[in-house]
């Protein structure tokens, strides 16, 4: 119990109100390292919202965010990120006027290498996404699925215990997803850490994760493997009027 | 690719050519002046040496974080009157400056030492009030600026006793030759060059960039604006230093909005985001401002004179700057610096497909 | 106790004043995240509508010399001409853009018209005697207050409760708040981006107006700068007050002026001529325990 309790990012009973909106109402989820999980839901139903939490720049209203077994609720992003908590953003959000290369650098400074070692870190982590040539693009000059792939790079080069995805395949084509898929599957093994992915592309969820969080309306739904959750009905319900997730 | 081929030296060669060819036009020019020009001609060319520490000082904070500083030149005042305190006015000082500490009053120093404690001085000024300025937000810390600018106008404007209120300090010691100007611009320019590329400028730049995702890659906004802030206070405090001895005059109404705002139009001309941008700024509204003095003064056509009625040069300024501002928001460097041509690498990335397809 | 009443009565009058500058700033800001520097010369340019055009120090009137009414309404149309014009020509192409390059643009347009204004009619002060009947003390009571004071009182009370009801029930104003809550979501809305900041602008070209005439009232001078320092402490306002927030902008501007008026009373004589000095740093110091200002509106946040 107590090693479970070593290696993981969770939230527990985690509430966030904006005045009279209540985003989440008693969530707990947990990430643990080594695995990617999934965390799935309808529009409106809180995912980004808890990721903010996850990742400090969120607080709840209520219920903590534990990592590591320390609270860590109320640490700003910048703590969390320094002690092993990397996250991308639904809309990339590169660093438009530098180099992809700075854009990493930027992160694996950020948790206290020098610039040398910066460098190396960032070129590695390009190398090992088949990105190596890259380097000197100007993070606006590149293309939607290059963006997408490089945001997850840079979080990447926190080289975090946990890393947060917000939606990466979105817009993605067929073969673009199937690429991602298999960095996705990958970073657990390589970089040692453990994955929540947030995704609408049921395919992609269903390929790359071991277990999967449902939050509906802000409250916790369903968990379990991708299997269980596509044949629960609560589910099913819940994504009425959206595509049946592919058997 | 063919990075394999480049020796250490062009490789050297390509990443700092900015600044290199800066230092080297600089140099140039200054050796011209030095071998052919007037007197006239060198004071120009001082003045335009010592207005390129003062935009290149507030580029070190501004180009780099995206805030924009109303209250650089508060630094250069402090240095200013610091060196004015050490050198001037022997004689004068224990009567019109009775309020100065002993050791000020009744001393005098050697310029060196002087402008070194006065950049010291302003250097330190910064840093304290960068603790509590770096606190706010972008746009709260652009106006907390501007207040600053203020507190020291008021306090310097009254605290007559001590500078002497809003009369001018006269009789420093002019010792700035177009050689000690470029050394001063050199040191600006290399000290802002270094800070941008270092670890430090890398993490502030993206804060420049996009705020939510740099807090997301573990960065401090506060620590990475008040070393560039602290930084910018020097070199501030270095052009008040040339300022008050190039002048031989010190007085707080010459560093108050006037000059933020031909600085600020520099900077904003130029590109605020490139160092290259800040330099091509002062040239550009150097050469303008400096031409509408002369139409200002009158043009002899003949047996008329004709002149532009006093006051159209800051008419100009500012509309060219808001031109500027409208047509091309990055400047005419466009946020880029100087390169060598062949060595620029902005590629249109392929897509994923027929990256998998080559392979 | 007299004194006490005088301090108050200027306290309320100065605050009242630097409210009318803060709502016209916190307005344009709050639709176009603009700081608007220009107001400060909408202000002055308000002022100087009132004389001929010379560098004279002792000028002719020109609006001045109109009737009451007319003279009010010439200044207004004026500076509402103004402020439409500043907004068509340097702003509305400049839409869009990150505050900071706002900023800086509106710094230059105030340093355009500061010049502007210096060409026509030079930068000596000039005296000016408008309303020199009012200057004389009403009293009631028993106790003595200069007309000018109640008169800004008035006036700035009258405007406040104008922008309330315009704000809170014409769909013009209704608009404009919804505008400055999430500009984005206005425009889904149908709201014109077009009229409502037009409508801001003529609103605060309506308050610079009234706080010129004010102005020359309580001072009987005319300075190329006099527009300035109220403006600076209106931006001050705004940011205490909490950016984005209407009625933050109002009572950031009473806090500016209160505290200002007690300075001057409370501050040892020589100390007072450092007055303002103290204004900014005890402004400084209290974004350091509430850098997002009193009243937070969503607006101040970015989403993520």
């Amino acid at each position: 119990m107590n090693q479970l309790a070593e290696n993981s990012l969770e939230t527990r009973n985690v509430h966030v109100a904006f005045g009279g909106i209540h985003a989440l109402s008693g969530v707990d989820i947990t990430i643990k390292t080594g695995m990617v999980q999934g965390l799935i839901g309808p529009n409106g139903a809180g995912k980004t919202t808890l990721v903010n939490v996850l990742s400090g720049f969120q607080k709840p209203t209520r219920g903590n965010v534990v990592l590591n077994g320390k609270d860590v609720s109320g640490d700003g992003p910048q703590k969390l990120a320094r002690a092993g908590v990397g996250r991308s953003f639904q809309a990339a959000r590169l660093f438009q006027d530098m180099s992809v290369e700075q854009n990493l650098m930027t992160a694996a400074i950020g948790t206290g290498l020098n610039k040398a070692d910066a460098i190396i870190r960032s070129r590695e982590i390009l190398d090992w996404m088949g990105l190596g040539h890259h380097g000197a693009v100007l993070g606006g000059a590149l293309s939607y699925g290059d963006e997408r792939r490089i945001s997850i790079a840079r979080a990447l080069a926190l080289h975090p215990k946990f890393l947060l995805l917000d939606e990466p395949a979105s817009g993605m084509n067929a073969e673009e997803s199937q690429n991602l898929m298999s960095i996705i599957r990958a970073i657990p093994a390589h970089f040692n850490c453990g994955v929540l992915l947030i995704e609408h592309n049921m395919e992609v969820i269903m390929g790359v994760c071991e277990h999967v969080y449902v939050v509906d309306g802000g409250r916790s739904l369903a968990n379990g493997t991708p299997q269980e959750v596509q044949d629960n009905p609560d589910v099913r319900r819940a994504y009425l009027g959206e595509e049946d997730a592919a058997a | 690719m063919s990075n394999a081929t480049t020796t250490p030296y062009q490789s050297f060669l390509s990443r700092h050519f900015a600044v290199l060819l800066i230092a080297a036009c600089l140099v140039f020019i200054v050796c011209l002046v030095h071998l052919f020009g007037s007197v006239m001609v060198q004071r120009v060319v001082i003045e335009a040496l010592i207005r390129i520490v003062i935009v290149v000082g507030i580029y070190i904070f501004t180009g780099n974080s995206g805030i924009i500083s109303f209250g650089s030149v508060t630094f250069m005042a402090i240095a200013a009157y610091a060196t004015g305190w050490q050198t001037c006015c022997e004689m004068l000082k224990p009567i019109t400056m009775s309020g100065l500490p002993s050791i000020l009053r009744d001393n005098s120093y050697p310029v060196y030492v002087s402008a070194l404690t006065s950049v010291s001085l302003a250097a330190l000024a910064a840093f304290v009030v960068g603790l509590i300025l770096m606190r706010l937000g972008g746009l709260a810390a652009s106006i907390s600026t501007l207040a600053i600018l203020f507190i020291l106008n008021v306090s310097y404007s009254n605290w007559e006793t001590v500078t002497m209120g809003t009369a001018s300090m006269v009789g420093l010691p002019t010792y700035i030759t177009p050689w000690i100007a470029l050394g001063a611009a050199l040191i600006a320019v290399v000290c802002a060059w270094v800070f941008q590329n270092s670890a430090r400028g890398i993490l502030l730049r993206a804060t420049r960039a996009d705020e939510v995702a740099a807090a997301a890659c573990g960065v401090s906004l506060y620590w990475s604006r008040l070393i560039a802030w602290t930084l910018s206070g020097a070199v501030m405090g270095l052009a008040g230093v040339l300022t008050a001895h190039f002048l031989g005059t010190v007085s707080i109404n010459s560093y108050f909005l006037n000059l933020t705002f031909l600085a600020l139009a520099m900077l904003v001309v130029g590109g605020m985001k490139s160092l290259s941008g800040a330099v091509v700024g002062v040239v550009v509204v150097s050469t303008i401002v400096d031409m509408f003095r002369r139409l200002e003064a009158g043009v002899s056509l003949g047996d008329t004179t004709l002149s532009l009625p006093a006051g159209t040069q800051e008419l100009v300024l500012a509309g060219v700057m808001i031109v500027i501002l409208m047509f091309r928001k990055d400047g005419l460097m466009g946020g880029k610096e100087f390169c060598l041509p062949k060595r620029w690498a902005v590629v249109r990335s392929e897509s994923v497909t027929s990256e998998r397809n080559a392979q | 106790m007299q004194n006490l009443i005088q301090i108050i009565v200027d306290a309320v009058a100065l605050g009242s004043l630097y409210a009318l500058v803060s709502l016209s700033i916190g307005l344009v800001f709050g639709v176009m995240r603009l700081i608007n520097f220009a107001q400060a010369d909408y202000i002055t340019i308000g002022a100087y509508a009132l004389v001929v055009p010379t560098a004279s120090v002792s000028p002719a009137l020109l609006l001045g010399a109109l009737p009451f009414a007319f003279m009010a309404g010439g200044v207004v149309v004026v500076v509402v001409v103004l402020a439409l014009l500043t907004e068509r020509l340097a702003f509305r192409p400049m839409r869009g853009s990150d505050p900071a390059t706002l900023l800086v643009s509106s710094f230059a347009v105030s340093y355009f018209l500061q010049h502007l204004v210096m060409l026509i009619h030079s930068g000596r002060p000039k005296s000016v005697g408008i309303g020199n009947s009012l200057s004389a003390a009403v009293e009631f009571w028993g106790i003595r207050v200069p007309g000018t004071q109640l008169l800004t009182m008035g006036v700035a009370l009258v405007m406040l409760v104008a922008m309330v009801f315009f704000l809170k029930k014409t769909p013009m104003g209704i608009q404009m708040r919804a505008a400055a809550e999430n500009f984005q979501m206005a425009r889904l809305m149908g709201v014109k981006a077009n009229r409502v900041i037009a409508t801001a602008f003529a609103i605060s070209g309506i308050m610079a107006a009234a706080v010129s005439l004010l102005l020359v009232v309580q001072t009987g001078t005319l300075d190329i700068r006099m527009g300035l320092m109220p403006v600076i402490f209106a931006f001050f306002a705004t940011v205490i007050g909490g950016m984005g927030s209407l009625p933050g902008a109002a009572l950031g501007g009473f806090i500016v002026g209160f505290v200002t008026v007690g300075l001057q009373a409370f501050l040892p004589p020589d100390l007072r001529a450092f007055r303002d000095a103290f204004v900014f740093m005890l402004v400084i110091g209290f974004l350091l325990f509430r850098p997002q200002g009193l009243i937070v509106t969503s607006a101040a946040r970015e989403r993520v």
